[in-house]
C-alpha cells in the first residue's frame, strides 16, 4: 500500500485537490464547496490528533533509549517522562478542567514559558550590542533610530522624556510601517509564485521527491 | 466602502483579487514554459549553506537545520525544501543532521512528513543506515517548551552549523544567540518582522522577505524554476505602480484604487 502513497501522481492529485477545496470558496460563491472545505479541516485536524500520539511516542522511545544506555543527561528523561504521565493521568482521568492539571499548567508550565520569554530581552540585547557599532554614517543613523525606539517601549520614558514619544511614533509610523509593507507583499508574491510551482509538479522537494525519482 | 466591481458567482471584493491571483498562475505557466533561466542576483544565506555544512564535516561536528513550528503554510513549506538540500549534503558527506521538530500544536503532522523526508534523503543518497530518528527528536507541542529543549541540544551537540527556517517566532533569537554561544555557523530566516532586525544582528546569514520561499527553486538550479521567480519582478512592479496610483488617486480626491483593491 505505501508504493501508492509513495506515488508522485498521488500525492500531486491529493495537494491540487486540497488547494482547490481551500482556494475556491475563497472566491466563489458556491455553497456546495463550503461543506467539502470544511470537510478537509476536520480531516486536517484528526489527521494533527493521531500524529500527536505519535510524536508523544517518538519521544518515549527517545527517553527510554537515553535511560536505559545512562547516556548524559539521563535523570532529566526519567523527570520528562514522570511529567508526561502524571499529565496524562490527570488529563485522561479528570478531565482539564481538574485541580492537578490546572496545577500542572499554571503553576509549571505557565511560570517556566515566561521565564523563556523573559530571557529573550538579554539575548536581543547581547545580539544589538554586538551588531550596532557605529562605523558608518548608515549604522550611526540606524543605531540613533534604534535607541529612540528602544526608550519609547520603556514604560518611564514617557513620564521622564515626553519629547520622544511623537519621534518614535514617526519612526514606527513611516520608516517601520513601509518597510513591513515591502517584507509582506514581497513574501506574498514569492509565496503565491511558490505555490504553483509545487502545483505543477515542478517543486515536490518538501514531500521528498527529486528529479532523479 | 463598496467594491468597484461586484461580479455575480464571485464573494463580495473578490473579484480583482482572483483576477491578480490567476495572472499570477497563468505568468509563472508561462515562464517555466520558456525554460530560460533569468539572471538571479546571488543569495548569500543560500550559497552558505553548503560552505557551513562543509564546516560542519571537517570539524566532525554535526549539522543542526530546523523548519519552524508552525503546521503546514508556505513557510514550512519552503523551510521542508531547504531541509531536504541539507539532507541530501549531509547524507552525501556522512555528516550528523539534527532536526529537533515541534514547536507548535500544528507542528505534530509537519513532524511525520520532515522524518519520511529526511529518511528518503539518505535512502537516496544509498545510505540509508545514517539516517537515526532519535537525531530527529520532538521537543514539544509548546514553543517555550521547545525552545530550551533546542537550546540545550545546541549546548550538548556543540553543532558546527545552525540552519534554523521556516516560521520561528520569537524563540528564534534565544536558538540564534545560543548558537553564537557555541560558535555554530548561523543561518536563519526572518518570517517575523517583529524580530527580524535582531535576527539579522545574531546570524552569520539571513534569508529575507521572499528569498525564503524561492530558495527550493534557486537551490534546485533548474532553469524552469529559476524562470518562475522573474513573475516575482513583475508583480512588484504592478504592485508599486498600484500603490503609486493609489497615492495620485486619493490626492486628488478619489478612493477608486481603494475601492478596487478592496476585499
Amino acid at each position: 500500500m505505501s508504493w501508492f502513497f509513495r506515488n508522485r501522481s498521488v500525492n500531486l492529485i491529493v495537494l491540487v485537490v486540497s488547494f482547490l477545496l481551500v482556494f475556491l470558496p475563497y472566491f466563489f460563491n458556491v455553497p456546495g464547496l463550503y461543506w467539502f472545505s470544511g470537510k478537509l479541516m476536520t480531516i486536517a485536524a484528526v489527521t494533527t490528533a493521531f500524529a500527536i500520539v505519535v510524536a508523544v511516542y517518538s519521544q518515549y522511545r527517545r527517553s527510554f533509549r537515553i535511560i536505559n544506555a545512562r547516556r548524559k543527561g539521563w535523570p532529566f528523561h526519567v523527570y520528562l517522562l514522570l511529567l508526561m504521565l502524571v499529565t496524562l493521568f490527570f488529563g485522561l482521568a479528570f478531565g482539564t478542567n481538574c485541580v492537578g492539571y490546572r496545577w500542572l499548567l499554571m503553576a509549571v508550565v505557565t511560570p517556566l514559558s515566561s521565564v523563556i520569554y523573559g530571557i529573550l530581552a538579554f539575548y536581543m540585547a547581547s545580539a544589538g550590542a554586538r551588531a550596532f557599532r557605529a562605523r558608518s554614517l548608515n549604522a550611526v543613523l540606524l543605531l540613533v533610530a534604534g535607541f529612540i525606539v528602544l526608550f519609547y517601549q520603556a514604560p518611564l520614558t514617557g513620564a521622564v522624556f515626553p519629547a520622544i514619544i511623537p519621534v518614535a511614533t514617526y519612526l514606527n509610523n513611516t520608516f517601520a510601517m513601509a518597510v513591513s509593507r515591502v517584507f509582506a507583499i514581497s513574501v506574498c508574491v514569492g509565496a503565491t509564485v511558490l505555490g504553483v510551482r509545487m502545483l505543477t509538479g515542478r517543486e515536490l522537494s518538501f514531500l521528498g521527491f527529486v528529479e532523479e525519482e | 466602502m463598496a467594491a468597484l466591481f461586484e461580479i455575480s458567482g464571485f464573494v463580495s471584493g473578490r473579484f480583482v483579487g482572483f483576477v491578480l491571483v490567476a495572472l499570477i498562475f497563468v505568468l509563472t505557466y508561462y515562464y517555466m514554459g520558456r525554460k530560460k533561466a533569468p539572471y538571479l542576483r546571488r543569495v548569500a544565506a543560500l550559497d552558505a549553506i553548503e560552505e557551513a555544512i562543509g564546516r560542519s564535516t571537517e570539524m566532525g561536528k554535526p549539522v543542526v537545520c530546523s523548519y519552524g513550528i508552525g503546521g503546514f503554510d508556505y513557510w514550512t513549506l519552503a523551510g521542508l525544501s531547504i531541509l531536504s538540500y541539507v539532507a541530501d549534503i549531509c547524507a552525501r558527506t556522512d555528516t550528523r543532521l539534527i532536526v529537533p521538530t515541534g514547536g507548535g500544536h500544528e507542528s505534530y503532522m509537519v513532524r511525520e512528513q520532515a522524518v519520511d523526508l529526511v529518511k528518503t534523503r539518505y535512502l537516496i543518497a544509498g545510505k540509508p543506515e545514517m539516517f537515526n530518528e532519535d537525531d530527529m527528536p520532538f521537543l514539544s507541542g509548546e514553543q517555550y517548551a521547545y525552545t530550551p529543549g533546542y537550546v540545550g541540544l545546541l549546548v550538548r551537540e556543540r553543532p558546527g552549523a545552525v540552519i534554523m527556517t521556516g516560521s520561528h517566532y520569537s524563540e528564534a533569537m534565544n536558538i540564534t544567540e545560543m548558537a553564537n554561544g557555541v560558535e555554530a555557523f548561523t543561518i536563519t530566516a526572518g518570517c517575523y518582522t517583529g524580530n527580524m532586525a535582531a535576527l539579522a544582528c545574531a546570524s552569520d546569514y539571513i534569508m529575507l522577505g521572499e528569498e525564503q520561499p524561492a530558495a527550493g527553486a534557486y537551490l534546485s538550479k533548474d532553469p524552469q524554476q529559476l524562470a518562475s521567480i522573474r513573475v516575482q519582478d513583475i508583480y512588484k512592479f504592478i504592485e508599486i505602480a498600484l500603490i503609486i496610483l493609489g497615492l495620485i488617486a486619493i490626492n486628488l480626491g478619489s478612493d477608486v484604487i481603494n475601492r478596487l483593491m478592496i476585499t
